[in-house]
């Protein structure tokens, strides 16, 4: 049995504030919008985009939670599977604690409850994003099936030059 | 049809605002957006995998490709003067590959703030059963009356805020 205090020290808590590794490319954002299958022109024609309010090609708005990429150079991520044929193809993913130290519980089942996200604007071609999560609440409670550990990850996204472009409160619920 | 062509005060609750209608989602659609966002998880593209390891019904469409779909979706319920202002959904049923997705949006309430007109949707994402995979709501901003224009970026003042998601979320 763990307790509320158990957490306490987590509330809070900030992860490092991360870097995508390049700013936006025309050429990534084609590749995400053709698999979102999202035809906007404002996604993609210069022309079109430079006549609307924001001036130029900009991304979807949520697309900034998925804009850091391991850099050129880094360790491949994928050697895990070589090394372990029941290795998940996860290994080096980090879009939902964005650098968080890890909780620490002996729950073991991960749950998504649910994403709460406020837009205020979108990452255009050319522009930069970072990121930097917290634990916004970290709380424990008692179900049917035994306890589980309820945790909200507010992560704010902003161009490099700190204009806020959207909040992510991620719901995660383990057992 | 979408919001471009409507005005605010004209928007009555349970209207149909958009839909974004996917089609069937194959191996190769989960593919691209996997690739496209670095996602290898191997539920995603490794059928063995997949049944065997994970013990699921087959290969999983990706949910953070579906949040992108009611991201779209609520973009184009409002319209290109307006702007998605606040979503806020849950997963309620696994997607898989072989499924024809397609989203839909109802008005559930309108107010107006000064110059902005916030509509609250109900979103939606089904499958050909006509089942719910996904599903919450969207806050959206319009202009409340011709001449009058959303703000970009959208700074929300304390007033905005008051606005919040019906308590069913």
């Amino acid at each position: 049995m763990v307790t509320q205090a158990d957490f306490a020290r987590y509330l809070g808590m900030k992860g490092p504030v991360k870097r995508a590794h390049a700013p936006l490319e025309a050429d990534t954002l084609r590749r995400f919008v053709q698999a979102t299958m999202d035809t906007d022109a404002l996604h993609h024609d210069a022309v079109h985009a430079a006549a609307t309010r924001y001036g130029q090609v900009v991304a979807p708005a949520l697309y900034p939670v998925h804009a850091f990429r391991p850099p050129a150079g880094s360790p491949d991520n994928l050697a895990s599977v070589q090394q372990d044929p029941n290795a998940d193809g996860t290994y080096g993913n980090d879009g939902v604690f964005f650098g968080l130290e890890p909780i620490a519980s002996p729950f073991k089942r991960l749950l998504n409850g649910g994403n709460e996200i406020e837009f205020f604007r979108c990452l255009a071609v050319g522009e930069l994003c970072t990121a930097q999560a917290r634990y916004a609440n970290v709380l424990l409670k008692d179900g049917k099936s035994g306890q589980m550990l309820l945790v909200d990850i507010e992560t704010e996204f902003r161009t490099e030059a700190g204009e806020l472009l959207l909040i992510n409160r991620q719901t995660l619920i383990w057992r | 049809m979408t919001a471009a062509a409507l005005a605010f005060n004209t928007l009555a609750a349970g209207q149909v605002l958009a839909t974004v209608d996917k089609g069937v989602i194959t191996t190769a659609h989960i593919m691209r957006w996997s690739a496209a966002v670095e996602n290898f998880h191997r539920i995603h593209y490794d059928q063995a995998f997949a049944t065997g390891h994970d013990k699921l019904p087959g290969i999983l469409i990706n949910g953070s490709w579906k949040q992108h779909v009611l991201v779209q979706l609520a973009k184009d319920s409002v319209g290109p003067a307006g702007w998605l202002w606040r979503l806020k959904f849950r997963y309620k049923k696994m997607d898989l590959a072989g499924d024809a997705l397609r989203a839909v949006s109802r008005v559930v309430s309108t107010r107006a703030i000064g110059e902005l007109g916030f509509v609250t949707l109900a979103i939606e994402l089904l499958n050909q059963a006509d089942e719910v995979s996904t599903a919450g709501h969207a806050i959206v901003v319009m202009p409340a009356h011709a001449g009058a224009r959303v703000p970009y970026p959208f700074e929300p003042a304390a007033a905005h805020r008051e606005i919040a998601f019906p308590h069913e979320d």
